[in-house]
């Protein structure tokens, strides 16, 4: 089938790379020059006559361009032999690194983390777009080396891998402009043997484990999926990757409340790992009051004021695919359980925090581009894609931020007797939460114990 | 740490196999003329206003252009996209498209 892509002047590079991982390296592209978002309608209706449909006609009726595949190296190949520094100098010359340097991945040190994985080194956990290569167990270890991470901490990569290539989650996405991050969360019986921080500082590197793990997270997106910068990576600024957040589950057994991995579905007793991109958020700072009626306005506020355009940007929050996820510090969280389950809160909050209907709708699509039709809180409602809460005649009226009160995700961790908080939120359209639980190798205890003498 | 003449590493490489072969490109068309030609719209960045001026354009210059417009398949982009691409492969076939031109990347 003859086609034409159309694309943005600015987006050209990334079709180019993107379209060679779909296996169509001279997919044909046609330009839309500049961007569409700052052109008046007149200089829009110019620039597509001036120059897209000539591309468009051209495309479906020149041509086609001849090309050629690359050979790349076998996966257990040698490709350089040299010292540290000459290493790395290849690796970041070659766009294998991410600008720190690498613990050099032989084979020797790829072998100490394949050991904590009863799957072959050559098993095949999926495909990763954009660059549509095959994520591996033995490409799993090569970048777990190559972040720092300890060869024990193999079973949670692994586990880390397969969220990111379930199609649920959406790694193609990774690379869009607003150059959201993902967070891991962690849960189980593997943050005490591992030793994660999860309590002080829970967000901040200084942790071997939630560090590296973050770091082997962003090695694993350039390398395998491929999402590199001025490339398929478009985040127009971007951040550094996060750390991987742990939950503090003494906190969470004492108020008897589930953790997000139980909320996720994971079976109780085994760890598991939640991966979930969001493009900001922000720390709740110094919430007062001791008992869940004065704090939770606190939360709830902050819920409304951050579900804003700068960072929802629209398109998600009204067909249910908003889920910004609240990390109440231990004393906050105990403050609320000493009268409400986790659920209540859920409850309260999708009660309680609310916005008026006109200023939803702003977000939706007053403000936008992207949702055509200039679809109401009320015609979402009539296509059955948000519940009948959002319905009604009065502009002022309140309506929720998310569609379900489980949507509200809620975490445990951070310091302990601070009575700060810290919320994340996106704009629901990408890196939607996808939950693996981590999968041990057989002697386990045995292993690790060894691994940390 | 592996270490060979010295100081030395003997490294593999980071990436991994292409789980896609190269693909030749459908054959393009003799003419416009007369042709099918379906819209897909991933409800980005002002589609709604490009695809009016497209249509406008090749049906000045070609004659019996029929056009499917995007609200036949639904958006290529969002919490429907993977059923939404699932279902084009049918859908272009029973509609009888000639050919097709996606959009806004952006």
């Amino acid at each position: 089938m003859p086609t034409s892509s159309l694309c943005c002047e600015g987006f050209l590079g990334q079709a180019k790379t993107t379209s060679v991982g779909l296996g169509y390296p001279n997919l044909a592209l046609a330009t839309v020059p500049g961007h569409v978002d700052v052109q008046t309608s007149d200089e829009l209706r110019a620039n597509v006559l001036g120059t897209t449909v000539e591309h468009v006609i051209r495309n479906l009726t020149g041509e086609v361009a001849a090309v050629q595949a690359a050979a790349d190296p076998e996966p257990d190949e040698i490709v350089f032999e040299g010292s540290f520094e000459e290493v790395n100098r290849l690796f970041l010359e070659n766009g294998w690194s991410d600008g720190l340097p690498i613990v050099p991945p032989t084979k020797e040190k790829i072998a100490e983390f394949l050991a904590f994985t009863d799957l072959p080194s050559d098993h095949a956990i999926g495909k990763l777009l954009p660059d549509n290569r095959f994520a591996t167990v033995w490409n799993v270890a090569v970048n777990g080396v190559m972040a720092g991470c300890r060869p024990e901490y193999m079973p949670i990569l692994v586990a880390l891998v397969e969220a990111m290539a379930d199609p649920q989650y959406g790694v193609e996405h990774s690379g869009n402009t607003p150059g959201a991050e993902t967070l891991i969360v962690l849960n189980g019986p593997l943050i005490k043997q591992l030793r994660f921080n999860y309590e002080q500082g829970a967000l901040r590197d200084g942790f071997q484990p939630n560090t590296s793990i973050g770091r082997f997270w962003r090695l694993y997106l350039r390398n395998v999926a491929g999402f590199l910068l001025h490339l398929n990576d478009k985040g127009t600024f971007g951040n550094t990757w996060r750390v991987v957040l742990a939950e503090n589950e003494d906190s969470l057994a004492k108020m008897k409340w589930p953790t997000v991995a139980a909320d996720m579905g994971a079976p109780p007793g085994e760890s598991a790992v939640t991966i979930s991109r969001f493009t900001g958020g922000n720390v709740i700072v110094s919430v007062f009051g001791d008992s869940a009626e004065k704090v939770l306005p606190y939360l709830g506020n902050a819920l409304v004021t951050h579900s804003g355009w700068e960072l929802i940007f629209t398109v998600g929050m009204a067909t249910g695919t908003y889920r910004p996820l609240l990390v109440l510090s231990p004393l906050i969280a105990e403050t609320i359980a000493k009268t409400m389950t986790k659920q209540e809160v859920q409850n309260w909050l999708y009660e309680n925090a609310r916005m008026p209907a006109h200023l939803f709708e702003k977000y939706l699509w007053g403000w936008t581009n992207l949702v055509p039709g200039k679809r109401t809180l009320n015609d979402w409602v009539r296509l059955g894609k948000i519940p009948k809460a959002f319905a009604g005649n009065d502009p002022n009226r309140l309506v929720p931020v998310v569609t379900r009160p489980e949507h509200i995700m809620i975490a445990v961790s951070g310091d302990p007797l601070r009575s700060n908080c810290y919320l994340f939120v996106h704009n629901g359209m990408l890196g939607f939460p996808t939950t693996r639980t981590v999968k041990l190798p057989q002697e386990w205890r045995s292993k690790l114990r060894d691994a940390q003498m | 740490m592996a270490q060979r003449n010295s100081n030395d590493y003997a490294v593999v490489w980071p990436r991994s196999a292409k789980a896609v072969e190269i693909k030749p490109l459908a054959k393009r068309l003799d003419t416009v003329d007369g042709k099918t030609i379906a819209f897909l719209w991933d409800d980005l960045f002002r589609g709604d206003e490009i695809w009016p001026i497209l249509k406008q354009e090749l049906s000045r210059r070609y004659a019996g252009l029929n056009f499917i417009d995007h609200d036949a398949f639904g958006s290529t982009h969002g919490d429907e996209e993977h059923r939404v691409l699932s279902e084009l492969p049918d859908k272009i076939k029973s509609m009888k498209i000639d050919a097709v031109v996606s959009g806004m990347g952006c």
